[in-house]
């Protein structure tokens, strides 16, 4: 497991620490958690508190592309739950889970701040609008 | 030397006149005018959180009620403790307390002297009528030294801050988020930590029975005749 | 027409990664002018003449915070910029940021100079991470230009957690812990983020400086109402025609926004502000949007006749449960209450003894609650009572099932 730089700064982020391995693992394991916690001398539960609370960091591996649908108001106003049910048969997994082949996960999240073009998802950093059940099955098809 | 600080603040606290030094708080002011406020998370020794919210006082020109804990008072200050908002508040935050916490009162060791209880009972918390769901996690009673029950707990977050600040051990953090938050150790490992030998500091501020010494089978028996205390 | 563009000058006229194409548009001419004539006292009140208040939902005066905060005693002092736009139906920041980050860094660096801080945060939600490129490739080119040498502007990056719009939260998250609510007092002007003074100010707040100090206060505070001056930014969606971002003069009747401008048919109620919005019914549609009425964040969503108020409802608190940081027990325990009740009214269970419980949670909440994530939470339960009680009642009656459409 890759070692913490040790760092000496006295404003040091665990924040930035772990969303510095959420980017390069996909996830952040445990190991990594110890790490960070040994070097800023600060308890593991209180590193895994930071880890649990934002919904963009995660203590499991994820697959490769991580699919956020949008379920708040604006995008059920203009059918979400069809792009959840289309994203959902399209890829045979339920919301929390991952495909067998490490490819994709799917997750719902709050506003995305898409909502002029709702229903809107994201996958990975990049935000996907006006989705239509059709254009999920392409868009899918694009992903690495 | 008390007699030598200068009580140069003077407000009113239920239409009585009372007066406190600079950078006290409204409970302590009231604590001391004999003036009873309940608290949950508030210990004086340890840094207020301002967390449980049971401690709101009606405060003049105040749109929303303050926490008494964490509030310093200020000259002209007018405050109301027991007004029917007031109560009315406190009542309602009690019961949301009661709904999620899954303690069982008849079998809780902690039974008589609950904290959560007594300030229920005082402020006549019967049943409670929210259907919210009910916390639930196993016991984990791997320490020798300290049992914990997360179902019974409150979020009080006493046991972080007594870890913390009076054993200076730091065993304890908060994790998750919202009505899943909870009381950790390590990545969410039941507890059993060499360190909690010989302390048990977080027991004694439990508030409810989340936190307990262990018992072995059969030691009661060997202690004193059991007395139900209030 | 009520629509100005103050805060969206430049949006679609200058070019986001050039900065010649800003400088063109007066850019930076304001920072100069307050470089070179003006003493940051002279800043602060010109900015308080000009009644700007705070973008972000609370309208908090723009110019007291700086003034609080200057006065704090330290050297150390941070300025950062709230662009963790969180709220449910809210993307203006993001268009804001996208079109015209230089006259946002120009405002900190206004900002900065009143406070005197050198060091300055922008604060940008997660799901913003694709102008994360743009907004550094923005600063560096102020920085070339020679316009930040006063002050240093850092990009953080959320991680996903609304909450963190909120001010302490935000700082905490900043901190790299847990973004929970501290309580207050101490004050962010007195002890902000890592305890130093601090002023945390809205994207759109920071927009306006740079032309309240080229336009004069007297300019700016000509628009708008007596308390609400300047114009708003307001993101509208939901059943519209024309969705978008929308700039108005403070003040101006919501019917012109959803109905004139954004298109909308047949309306049933417009929910102004978000999650923790407040309901209009339609025959208040009327109302003017100002500080003094209705606001929040500048979300509008637009719900017409079809749509079902108490789902709408529903689908708001359900978001604000899982958005609660979890450190006080109202907002933590008090609005997942909500949301069960709410839950057995979308599945036709719901009765009179829990619409009594919804009064009285709608009524403690807001009274208790550690931050405005929990004290703004039952606004909508509330309003949806007032207006729509109806609604509630023949799900009663009737038993009526039914989500979200």
């Amino acid at each position: 497991m890759p070692e913490v730089k040790k760092k000496t700064k006295e404003h040091e982020s665990v924040l930035v620490l772990l969303q510095e391995a959420q980017e390069k693992f996909g996830y952040i394991p445990e190991d990594f958690m110890a790490n960070v916690a040994r070097s800023l001398d600060i308890s593991l539960s209180e590193v895994f508190g930071v880890a649990t609370f934002y919904s963009f960091l995660t203590c499991k591996p994820l697959g490769r592309n991580v699919i956020r649908v949008c379920k708040s108001l604006p995008c059920c106003l203009k059918d979400a739950q069809m792009i959840i049910e289309s994203v959902e048969s399209e890829l045979r997994i339920k919301p929390g889970e991952t495909t067998t082949d490490g490819k994709f996960s799917l997750t719902l999240t709050n506003c995305v701040g898409a909502c002029d073009k709702a229903p809107a998802m994201m996958i990975n950093d990049d935000t996907y609008t006006d989705l239509t059940p059709g254009k999920i099955s392409q868009i899918l098809k694009k992903c690495k | 030397m008390m007699w030598m600080d200068v009580e140069n603040i003077t407000l009113t606290i239920n239409d009585s006149s009372v007066s406190g030094r600079e950078g006290m708080t409204i409970l302590e002011v009231a604590k001391e005018n004999g003036i009873d406020i309940p608290t949950l998370c508030y210990i004086p020794e340890l840094s207020p959180t301002g967390a449980c919210r049971i401690c709101v006082v009606e405060v003049e020109g105040s749109r929303a009620l303050v926490a008494a804990c964490h509030t310093p008072i200020a000259q002209g200050m007018v405050i109301r403790t027991h007004s029917p908002k007031v109560l009315e508040t406190r009542k309602t935050i009690v019961e949301l307390l009661m709904a999620s916490h899954c303690g069982f009162c008849m079998i809780c060791e902690k039974a008589n002297i609950c904290d959560l209880r007594k300030i229920a009972a005082d402020l006549e918390v019967g049943l409670p009528r929210f259907e919210t769901e009910k916390r639930f996690y196993q016991i984990e009673d791997v320490s020798p030294y300290v049992q914990r029950d997360m179902s019974k707990c409150v979020l009080c977050w006493k046991c972080i801050r007594a870890c913390r600040e009076i054993a200076k051990k730091n065993v304890y953090g908060t994790a998750y988020r919202g009505f899943d938050a909870k009381v950790v150790v390590d990545c969410d490992q039941p507890l059993n930590k060499e360190v909690c030998r010989d302390c048990g500091i977080c027991i004694n501020y439990c508030p409810t029975g989340a936190l307990t010494r262990p018992k072995k089978l059969g030691e009661e028996k060997k202690g004193k005749p059991l007395v139900i205390s209030s | 027409m009520p629509q100005k563009r103050v805060v969206l000058k430049n949006c679609g006229i200058i070019d986001p990664r050039q900065i010649a194409t800003y400088l063109q548009q007066d850019g930076f001419k304001a920072w100069q002018k307050v470089s070179t004539e003006m003493t940051p006292e002279q800043v602060i009140e010109e900015v308080k003449t000009s009644g700007l208040r705070g973008r972000g939902g609370a309208g908090f005066p723009c110019w007291l915070k700086w003034d609080l905060a200057r006065k704090s005693p330290g050297i150390e002092k941070y300025v950062i910029c709230n662009a963790d736009e969180g709220e449910m139906g809210t993307f203006k920041d993001k268009y804001i940021l996208g079109n015209d980050p230089f006259s946002l860094i120009e405002g900190i660096a206004i900002a900065a100079y009143a406070v005197g801080a050198r060091q300055s945060f922008i604060y940008l939600r997660a799901e913003y991470h694709y102008l994360l490129d743009l907004l550094q490739q923005a600063i560096k080119q102020v920085e070339a230009k020679g316009f930040l040498k006063h002050v240093k502007i850092d990009i953080r990056l959320g991680a996903g957690a609304y909450v963190c719009g909120e001010e302490s939260a935000l700082m905490d998250s900043i901190e790299g812990k847990r973004g929970e609510a501290r309580y207050r007092p101490p004050f962010p002007t007195t002890e902000g983020l890592w305890q130093k003074p601090t002023t945390i100010n809205n994207v759109e707040t920071l927009m306006n400086i740079p032309q309240i100090i080229l336009n004069g206060a007297s300019w700016f505070n000509q628009i708008g109402t007596e308390r609400s001056k300047g114009t708003k930014v307001f993101s509208v969606s939901g059943d519209v025609a024309k969705p978008g971002v929308y700039e108005l003069v403070l003040g101006t009747p919501l019917r012109e926004l959803v109905v004139d401008l954004a298109a909308g048919e047949k309306i049933k109620a417009v929910q102004v502000g978000g999650s923790a919005g407040r309901i209009v019914p339609y025959d208040k549609i009327d109302t003017p949007l100002s500080f003094e009425t209705v606001l929040g964040s500048g979300a509008v969503i637009v719900l017409n006749e079809s749509r079902d108020i108490v789902n709408a409802v529903y689908k708001s608190l359900e978001f604000l449960a899982e958005e609660s940081c979890g450190k006080c027990a109202p907002c933590r325990e008090g609005t997942k209450a909500i949301v069960g009740i709410m839950e057995k009214f979308s599945k036709g269970e719901g009765s009179e003894r829990d619409i009594k419980l919804l009064e009285q949670l709608s009524s403690a909440l807001p009274l208790s609650s550690l931050c405005g994530l929990g004290q703004a939470a039952p606004f909508p339960v509330m309003d949806s009572l007032q207006y729509f009680k109806d609604s509630y009642q023949s799900r009663i009656k009737e038993k009526k099932v039914g989500v979200v459409k």
